[in-house]
């Protein structure tokens, strides 16, 4: 890691403020709309997290609404989720790359990035301090008045305060150079379209001209939360592995009072008794049933013969097995001592075994999901490495060659989606229905499957007629749950249903009051640009949304046959009505009659026979 | 005089002929009536007029319509409204034929928007016309229904008109040096008298023109008729009677190409269009030229054949009538040779040339054919 340290010269926030361009803070208009989106989502993952229903509340307003756009507005998004405790606030909103979300299960954002950049972008174009009030346990509000420094990556608080509140909860206000002239369009379809996906949550947007858009929750119960799960070995790389392997289990522990602590506990001894001596008789008891970390610390004291007081006064330098020697820093006279170990002894065991790490077969059925024991087994043969391989002692060209092979083994067991957190038909439905109240809708939510180790749900529906608006095929993407809006060409689920062959289902492509809604839920979304808009068409991801969108269409077919004949019937009864009468009218001249001939019991029993088409309607529902 | 005798004879042939139709009309349309009266669905029954129903009579020399016929039935809603068009030009027709009034395929389009009948264009009007002639059997002449007139004629020939208004009126048809046009009052006139021996239809306007000026009807002793190309029904209804009634023999001048050798055998054995009627047609009529073996031997300027003259060629050569003698072999050539020369072609050895020179030398040489 030293080589990287002239990198570290610019801090994380200095970065982003050079390339922020990259995270979608390019213009006024731009970036109006990604602070709304990267505000909007904190919110609604924060409180998908906690089990809360969301209701959010967004304002804009202009600093000075005589100015024409670009201009300044204020941004506030205000939520009824956990908060944050006082005391992480300043990090979280201070600092950029501190959050929470590290782990591998399903959020709208990845890091929490994006709530920072916003207040950077605020604070760069309109020098103005961000206001966060946050309310952790429904007792007490802290606000607080923060700037970014932005070369030290560090917050520096200008005012806190504590007011006395039951409302728990996150309120956000930013001060930023925006153009809601041109981003209004796209914040509008933004909100609508995010409660079209949250339906169970409550999103009101007041727009700087005073108009209101308030979408109240259709339905009072949430989706399953997703669960934090080990990664899939298909989709890992030579960092990850690298980091997994570089675990505090597997590193000697720090020596605070905590783990003193840890260990009298483990041992069960009182803290007159707790000398080294002792200590080791002790240990000889118990070892089996002390955990790794304890017998750790017990073996560095034995080699050592030092009891805790000495112990906090060094530094372990290395365990340097070749020569069986233990090398460690002593603060109290500032030299290099050198200890031998005993190779025989049971405590050299433990202590190798910890810097060599576990064995491979034991390191992959372990830290990853879908590996058992045999799998591992079956894989080092694959692979060509031995089972027993301490994971510490391998080389890098060996952990590359490790991390290929990973992705080529085919016999891992596709990847766990308890980590997804799809909406579920029946929420998917709901929002449909209400959003667009459709003569006919339907939705499907396809099993779980996997790209590159990724796992991912599609779901998808489908609504036609009704109050859709809209002519042609509209399809609102979502990936999960957010709202795709922006460089639609490119996407994968807009080219599945530009390939659908709409003829087939009996739906005119240009005219049909069509909508469709995709939803794409996985651990990654594979998205094409930085900008989050449009997803990359991986084969696995593209079969899937074509078997969803085949899925829905047939039954659209079966519907629009069904609408097919009835307004066949019609329009049948319709032209028996114009024609008759004229071809009366044309044969009684022709025929030199006088009277017309008695044609109107005709168009009559013509008209009943269209209500024969029930039978249909029944076999529908069958179906 | 013979001409007397069939000149009364053709008399009453009309006035049958036009009570025929009306009694005909008077007949479908009692039938539609009674069907709505017993509470069935009227139809009609059209024979097809499809290529694969379309068969070459050798006895007739023409073309005529197999046994194959459709049904158009006013329950199938698909053919509701061109049944009630049908009916209605039926309805028309009658009017028309009562009131001898004449009317063109235009006026048909524009007449039929007072009933709401729903032509979406002229086209869809023209096939219903098409329709009715073929279930009536009867050209649409017969019930007053002409298409716009294009062709014209010239020489010694004296009409008497029998069209409401100029009953009993003749006219010589050589007095206006420009041709008559033949319209429906032409088709329908009595054929009193003429000095003419032969009849030239010639396809081109221009070359019309020459011929009167050049006074190939005194020269000739004939009557010039311009066909402006394919020939129309009138036209040719006017060279069948030219034939039969008045015993001229018609002789027919052409461009040399595959086009200009089908316009006279169109003449001569009827159009697949009208193969469902009868009476339009000149077997005996001769074409005179441009034949293929002209070109050479007249030393022609030619211009080369496109892609689509060369299909035409290969198209005719499957249709029964150009299975043999010169239209075969004529054919055949214009393949060989894949150069086709126009009737003007003759102006490069002087305007007068195709009529002091070729015409004399074909009509000699159609005398023995």
């Amino acid at each position: 890691m030293s080589s990287n340290e002239q990198f570290n010269q610019i801090s994380p926030s200095e970065f982003f403020y050079r390339n922020r361009d990259l995270a979608g803070f390019s213009n006024p208009a731009r970036s109006l709309y990604t602070a709304v989106r990267e505000l909007v989502e904190n919110a609604l993952d924060a409180c998908d997290h906690s089990g809360i229903l969301p209701n959010i509340y967004m304002t804009i307003k202009a600093v000075d609404p005589e100015k024409p756009d670009p201009k300044q507005y204020i941004l506030t998004v205000k939520d009824n989720g956990p908060g944050i405790p006082s005391k992480h606030v300043p990090l979280a909103f201070g600092t950029v790359l501190y959050g929470s979300k590290f782990g591998l299960k399903q959020a709208r954002g990845m890091f929490g990035l994006g709530a920072t950049m916003a207040i950077l972008y605020g604070q760069i174009t309109t020098n103005k301090a961000v206001k966060v009030k946050s309310n952790a346990d429904g007792k007490t509000r802290f606000d607080f008045e923060m700037l970014l420094d932005i070369q030290k990556n560090k917050p520096i608080i200008l005012k806190k305060q504590e007011i006395p509140s039951s409302e728990q909860g996150l309120s956000v206000s930013i001060c930023l150079d925006g153009d809601y002239a041109k981003a209004g369009t796209k914040i509008r379809d933004y909100v609508y379209q995010t409660s079209l996906i949250t339906p169970y949550a409550t999103i009101a947007f007041d727009d700087p001209k005073g108009e209101k858009f308030h979408h109240k929750a259709i339905i009072r119960s949430m989706p399953p939360a997703p669960t934090i799960i080990a990664p899939h070995p298909y989709g890992i790389d030579v960092e990850t592995i690298r980091r997994m392997l570089v675990d505090t289990h597997y590193q000697i522990p720090n020596i605070d009072d905590k783990m003193i602590e840890k260990v009298r506990t483990e041992l069960g001894m009182s803290k007159k008794k707790f000398a080294y001596d002792e200590i080791i008789k002790k240990t000889e008891k118990k070892w089996k049933s002390l955990t790794r970390p304890v017998r750790v610390v017990i073996s560095l004291m034995s080699f050592l013969e030092a009891d805790f007081e000495k112990l906090q006064r060094i530094r372990i330098e290395d365990v340097d097995l070749r020569n069986n020697k233990l090398i460690y820093w002593d603060y109290s006279t500032s030299q290099t001592l050198v200890a031998d170990m005993d190779v025989e002894s049971h405590y050299y065991k433990q202590l190798a075994n910890t810097v060599q790490g576990e064995s491979l077969t034991h390191f992959l059925s372990k830290r990853f999901q879908r590996v058992g024991p045999t799998a591992a087994l079956e894989f080092c043969k694959f692979a060509k490495f031995k089972p027993e391989t301490r994971v510490g002692n391998m080389t890098d060209q060996e952990l590359v060659k490790l991390s290929d092979a990973l992705q080529q083994y085919g016999g891992f067991r596709s990847p766990d989606p308890t980590c997804l957190a799809p909406l579920g038909d029946g929420p998917l439905e709901k929002g449909i229905e209400r959003r667009f109240e459709p003569d006919f809708m339907a939705v499907v939510q396809r099993t779980a499957s996997a790209y590159s180790g990724f796992p991912f749900v599609i779901e998808m529906g489908i609504a036609y007629g009704g109050k859709i608006e809209t002519r042609g095929t509209t399809v609102y993407r979502f990936a999960n749950r957010i709202p795709l809006l922006y460089d639609e060409g490119s996407d994968v689920v807009l080219k599945v249903v530009k390939d659908t062959d709409w003829n087939r289902y009996k739906v005119n492509n240009d005219s049909a009051p069509l909508v469709i809604v995709s939803h794409i839920c996985s651990t990654r979304i594979p998205y094409k640009t930085v900008g989050k808009e449009n997803v990359a068409d991986r084969p696995e991801i593209e079969r899937e949304l074509r078997l969803a969108l085949q899925f829905l269409s047939r039954k659209l077919s079966g519907y629009m046959s069904k609408k097919g004949q009835t307004e066949m019937a019609k329009k049948r009864a319709n032209l028996y009505s114009k024609y008759l009468p004229l071809i009366a009218e044309f044969c009684t001249e022709l025929s030199g009659n006088k009277k017309e001939p008695n044609y109107k019991k005709m168009i009559k029993q013509e008209t009943t026979l269209t209500n024969s088409d029930e039978s249909i309607e029944e076999v529908e529902k069958n179906g | 005089m013979a001409k007397k005798e069939t000149k009364k004879q053709t008399e009453k042939e009309k006035i049958d002929k036009s009570k025929n139709l009306i009694s005909l009309l008077k007949k479908h349309g009692a039938q539609v009536y009674d069907d709505l009266e017993n509470g069935e669905f009227p139809k009609f029954i059209i024979p097809n007029r499809s290529i694969s129903n379309i068969i070459y009579d050798k006895k007739l020399r023409q073309y005529v319509l197999g046994t194959n016929a459709s049904l158009r039935s006013s329950r199938n809603s698909s053919q509701l409204r061109s049944f009630t068009q049908l009916l209605w030009l039926a309805f028309f027709a009658n009017k028309l034929t009562h009131e001898k009034k004449s009317s063109t395929l235009r006026d048909i389009y524009y007449s039929s928007q007072a009933f709401a009948v729903d032509f979406e264009d002229q086209g869809e009007s023209d096939n219903i016309i098409v329709d009715l002639e073929a279930i009536l059997s009867q050209p649409r002449e017969n019930f007053y229904v002409f298409p716009e007139e294009r062709s014209s004629i010239f020489g010694d020939l004296t009409i008497e008109y029998t069209i409401p208004g100029y009953e009993g009126k003749t006219q010589n048809l050589s007095t206006h040096p420009d041709g008559y046009a033949i319209g429906p009052s032409m088709t329908s006139a009595e054929l009193v008298d003429t000095s003419a021996e032969l009849v030239i239809a010639i396809e081109k306007g221009g070359l019309f023109t020459r011929f009167v000026e050049e006074q190939v009807d005194k020269k000739f002793k004939s009557i010039i008729i311009n066909t402006g190309g394919q020939a129309p029904r009138s036209t040719r209804t006017l060279l069948k009677r030219l034939h039969d009634e008045l015993g001229l023999p018609v002789v027919i001048l052409t461009d040399g190409d595959v086009y200009g050798e089908h316009i006279a055998m169109v003449i001569k054995s009827g159009s697949a269009n009208a193969a469902h009627l009868k009476g339009l047609t000149v077997p005996d009529a001769k074409w005179m030229g441009v034949w293929a073996t002209d070109i050479d031997k007249f030393k022609l300027p030619t211009i080369p054949m496109t892609e689509s003259d060369i299909k035409r060629c290969y198209d005719l050569l499957k249709d029964p009538r150009y299975q043999e003698g010169l239209w075969k072999k004529e054919l055949e050539v214009f393949i060989k040779i894949k150069r086709k020369a126009e009737l003007e072609a003759f102006s490069k050895y002087g305007l007068n040339n195709i009529t002091e020179k070729y015409l004399p030398i074909k009509l000699e040489e159609s005398k023995s054919f």
